[in-house]
């Protein structure tokens, strides 16, 4: 075995070892606990069999106990709400920047960026301060947690649109604009259709990021009827609780994961095109 | 066009901290509610004054502090000794595998934190799989014996190795991904010339592999330290107890969980400041390594 | 007059650099128009501006009579066929086509019919639901002129249309190009570096240098008689020798070396010292002691095959190295073509060339000296 490890020729196998093992260690506790979720006792820590009871069964599972399902549905509403803000605001701001003329492009460029490598809690006290201080009016609640959930995956849309933008290049527009189109036109008839796969891919991001999100949103909950599943699952953890907490987090990943899955497959169906025309145009 | 979203990051991500520094350099009414100093000139340094004097004289907060900085070097620590390996055989030895390996690498990004930490929770909580599995094969006993554990079982109930082992688990893949992207562009033309030169493998890799990637393993650093030094869901989870409190567990308590909002804003306050300083020492190596690649 | 262009000081200068420095040029309404010279010259950036894409530092672009440095590009009756062709990708080729289409007030079935037509022309009926992605090179190259072309401008801009394809492909379609604009009667402006494409294609031609127009005219006007020595050397080979003029009766006499040349071609006023040339087909090779005028010695180096003629390298005396070309004609040589030979040259005063020296690239401190007419802001 040693010497397995030692090859001096091949590749370091003692690397891939350690890759494996990390793999593993990295994945399969969730999976364990992916897999309790379909456990049919009560326990967390035995296997007694294989249900469905903790995502379907009649009562104390997702789908019927009133807090995870207020849990459930409060961070989907949530999701929503924060795609449709973040996904339009941003795309507006990536394009605003990339135009930007005159002063002041760098700063607003920064601070843009600063959401991004900033701490959580440091956002969350923030927040906090602001809607108990200078915005008592909205104060806290859902209305809070959509704004704080908005202002941190604002940053992610604008970079992932930025790139793509960045990546497009002026000449498109500026073929429109030589056939005729006003900026009006050029914007809608020429740029939006060629941002498509960005604009889906940053919305599937400020999905993910709003459903997996912690800190901001429990930082800004007015009471119980806005909690989300994160914040179940944080104030769960540590008690007693029943198989249905894994059914849940699970329901949340499969979520996540579709979303994604999902616009993967829609990008790719929208920006195959290009990658073949490379292709294609070598051969005459 | 770009001004919706200038407005509202001004609104709600400036004047939100302003209103941290505000209210820092505020006061309390007589319900404990923060009243925040909107203007500069009126700013009342008293509570600042008071946590800076507790940091001065060695009270708590600059014990918390200093634990802080401990637990989060510690984690990061290890965080590179298992990830730069993973990290170096995904860039340069995974050949086909390399996809794969790069979606598992990614995978953990997707699953939520706290489920990740939650899996973690049942795997130690007193008779988890984990708890039997670890007493089974005695690493639990080598842990107590390294005064790492204090009790049988009992890894859940306030143990700093417990809070540092979740960090690694929790924030490692955010470290792995850089490290496999600065690798990633080290030219394999020359490691091969240094061992072309003489040198074995594990002599090129210090000399050559290491020093070329420590750009990429100061950035992936960084990214991770940041938010590691803001988290308090870690600690709370995993341990629950004041012997593993951080400075993002203070701050929770002050301001989430109690009244005294302003020494909360003041911690925050503090925090940012001490970030801040990580990110200038952290451009300014990273100017200093560009220029003198540059030359 | 449809499609005349005329630049007057035409100036662009991007902070301290001076791309274009004051060109002044007309280009003749329905003629093929090439601007030429290496990269950097300043032809794309020209070129830019006529499209719209740049706004000029200072000067006029005046299209049929009316200044439109200051008209934004959707406004110009101005077309451009991109280096990339710029092909939108989420549209199919009538949609390309038919893109500019929307902003001219035609009915559907006019505008059907004008895609058809044009598509014809360019002969690529039949593809109007092909994607971009899915076209060769010089499909998609066919179907960007194509979109500038039906709408009908009066002045269709090639930025180096021909660059990505590979050689026998734009051989073609340098035919089809040129056949094309001969039955349209568009003024055509095209942008290139290969000098043989554009002695190949152009009615005239304006070569340009470190942003000013070192010379234009006709193809022929402009390789046979090079006013400048970037000019020479940048078509064909231009064989240069160091020499001093002088007046010697009316005729213009150059001193290269120890011996004395007459000169009938160029500048034949300079004085000085002077830059003298002559093509390589007009210098006549004999035997190395052939007594006679504008003659001089020189050692063969070594003799290129090219199938239809022999290119000869001779250093001569100066320690030039001049090109001369011998056609495989059959005809038996009166010298000989290894390495070593000693020959003769014959430099006939009628093929020998006067050149003024070339312009040096403008500082700033030039372009700032120069009387500024700024563009009116819009």
């Amino acid at each position: 075995m040693i010497n397995w490890l030692r090859n001096p020729w091949g590749k370091p196998r003692w690397l891939k070892l350690i890759t494996i093992v990390y793999i593993l260690w990295s994945i399969v506790p969730v999976a364990i606990a992916i897999l309790f979720a379909f456990n049919a006792g009560r326990s967390r820590t035995t296997w007694q069999g294989f249900s469905f009871r903790w995502f379907t069964g009649a009562s104390g599972s997702v789908l019927h106990d009133p807090q995870y399902q207020g849990a459930l549905k409060h961070t989907l509403i949530l999701a929503v709400i924060c795609v449709a803000v973040a996904t339009p605001l941003g795309v507006a701001l990536a394009l605003g920047l990339q135009r930007w003329r005159g002063p002041g492009g760098g700063t607003v460029n920064t601070v843009m960026l600063l959401p991004l490598v900033t701490p959580e809690i440091v956002m969350g006290v923030a927040l906090l301060l602001l809607f108990l201080r200078v915005f008592p009016e909205i104060g806290l609640g859902t209305p809070a947690q959509a704004i704080g959930q908005v202002t941190f995956t604002l940053s992610y849309v604008v970079v992932i649109v930025r790139g793509r933008l960045t990546s497009i290049g002026p000449e498109y527009e500026e073929a429109a604009a030589d056939l005729g189109a006003p900026p009006h036109d050029q914007l809608f008839r020429v740029v939006l259709p060629l941002l498509i796969p960005a604009i889906i891919a940053s919305a599937a991001v400020a999905f993910a990021l709003s459903i997996d999100d912690f800190v901001v949103t429990q930082y800004l909950s007015g009471n119980a009827s806005t909690t989300t599943v994160s914040m179940l699952l944080y104030a769960s953890a540590r008690g007693a609780p029943t198989p249905a907490l894994n059914a849940i987090a699970t329901v949340a990943l499969l979520i996540t994961l579709a979303t994604l899955t999902l616009a993967f497959l829609v990008y790719r169906r929208f920006a195959s095109g290009r990658e073949a025309a490379a292709v294609a145009a070598l051969d005459i | 066009m770009a001004f919706p979203g200038v407005a509202w990051l001004a609104i709600f991500f400036l004047v939100a901290f302003y209103a941290v520094v505000c209210v820092a350099f505020g006061n309390e009414d007589t319900l404990s509610q923060p009243v925040p100093f909107w203007n500069p000139l009126h700013w009342n340094a008293g509570y600042v004054l008071q946590v800076l004097g507790n940091y001065w004289h060695r009270g708590p907060y600059l014990t918390v502090s200093i634990r802080t900085i401990e637990f989060v070097a510690l984690s990061i620590g290890l965080c590179l000794l298992i990830g730069y390996p993973v990290a170096y055989y995904t860039a340069r030895h995974a050949g086909r595998w390399k996809g794969v390996v790069l979606l598992l690498l990614i995978v953990p990004f997707w699953i939520n934190y706290l489920m990740r930490m939650l899996a973690w929770i049942n795997l130690l909580a007193p008779n988890g799989w984990g708890t039997r599995m670890l007493h089974d094969i005695g690493i639990e006993r080598v842990f107590i014996w390294l005064g790492l554990l204090s009790a049988r079982g009992g890894w859940l109930d306030g143990q700093p190795s417990a809070v540092i082992l979740a960090f690694v688990y929790g924030y490692i893949p955010f470290l792995i991904l850089p490290l496999v992207v600065a690798l990633d562009r080290i030219d394999q033309r020359q490691i091969d010339a240094a061992r072309d030169l003489g040198a074995s493998p594990f002599s090129a890799f210090v000399r050559v592999t290491l020093p070329l990637s420590k750009v990429g393993i100061l950035a992936g650093c960084v990214l991770v330290a940041l938010p590691m030094f803001g988290d308090y869901y870690t600690p709370d989870l995993v341990s629950a107890s004041t012997k593993t409190s951080l400075i993002g567990n203070q701050i929770d308590e002050f301001t989430r969980q109690g009244s005294e909002k302003v020494t909360g804003a003041v911690l925050t306050l503090v925090l940012s400041a001490f970030l801040l300083l990580l990110m200038f020492y952290y451009l300014r190596t990273t100017r200093q390594a560009t220029a003198v690649a540059e030359e | 007059m449809q499609g005349e262009i005329r630049l007057e000081e035409l100036t662009k200068s991007f902070g301290e650099v001076v791309a274009v420095d004051g060109v002044d040029l007309r280009m003749p309404p329905g003629e093929f128009f090439t601007m030429l010279g290496p990269s950097g010259c300043g032809k794309t950036t020209t070129l830019r501006m006529i499209a719209g894409f740049e706004r000029p530092t200072s000067g006029r672009i005046m299209l049929d009579g009316s200044d439109v440095a200051q008209v934004p590009p959707h406004r110009r009756s101005v077309n451009t066929v991109f280096q990339s062709y710029a092909l939108f990708p989420h549209l199919d080729v009538a949609g390309n086509v038919a893109f500019g289409l929307k902003y001219q007030k035609l009915t559907k079935e006019e505008k059907r019919r004008k895609v058809k037509g044009i598509l014809d022309l360019v002969r690529l009926s039949g593809f109007e639901q092909r994607k971009p992605e899915q076209l060769s090179g010089g499909q998609q190259q066919r179907v960007a002129l194509a979109r500038a072309l039906v709408l009908t401008p009066r002045v269709l801009l090639l930025d180096e249309p021909l660059g990505a394809l590979d050689a026998r492909l734009r051989k073609d379609l340098q035919v089809e190009l040129k056949a094309i604009q001969a039955d349209i009667g568009v003024t055509f402006v095209f942008v290139t570096h290969d000098q043989e494409e554009a002695l190949t294609m152009s009615d005239r031609i304006a070569l340009m240098n470190h942003g000013r127009v070192e010379q234009a005219g006709s193809p022929r006007e402009i390789y046979e008689g090079p006013e400048t020595e970037f000019v020479a050397d940048f078509l064909g080979v231009s064989n240069l020798l160091h020499a001093e003029a002088s007046a010697d009766g009316g005729v213009c006499s150059l001193r290269i070396g120890e011996r004395t040349f007459r000169a009938e071609q160029g500048d034949t006023g300079a004085r000085g010292e002077v830059k003298a040339m002559i093509r390589p087909e007009r210098i006549g090779l004999e035997p190395h002691d052939t007594p006679g005028d504008n003659r001089m010695p020189g050692l063969v180096e070594r003799a290129v095959f090219l199938g239809g003629a022999h290119e000869v390298h001779v250093r001569v005396v100066g320690g030039e190295l001049l090109k001369a070309t011998v056609s495989n004609d059959g005809k038996p040589l009166t010298f000989a073509l290894e390495e070593g030979s000693a020959v003769g040259l014959h430099l006939p005063p009628d093929g020998l060339r006067v050149l003024a020296p070339s312009q040096p690239p403008p500082s700033a401190e030039d372009a700032a000296e120069r009387p500024v007419r700024t563009a009116p802001s819009m």
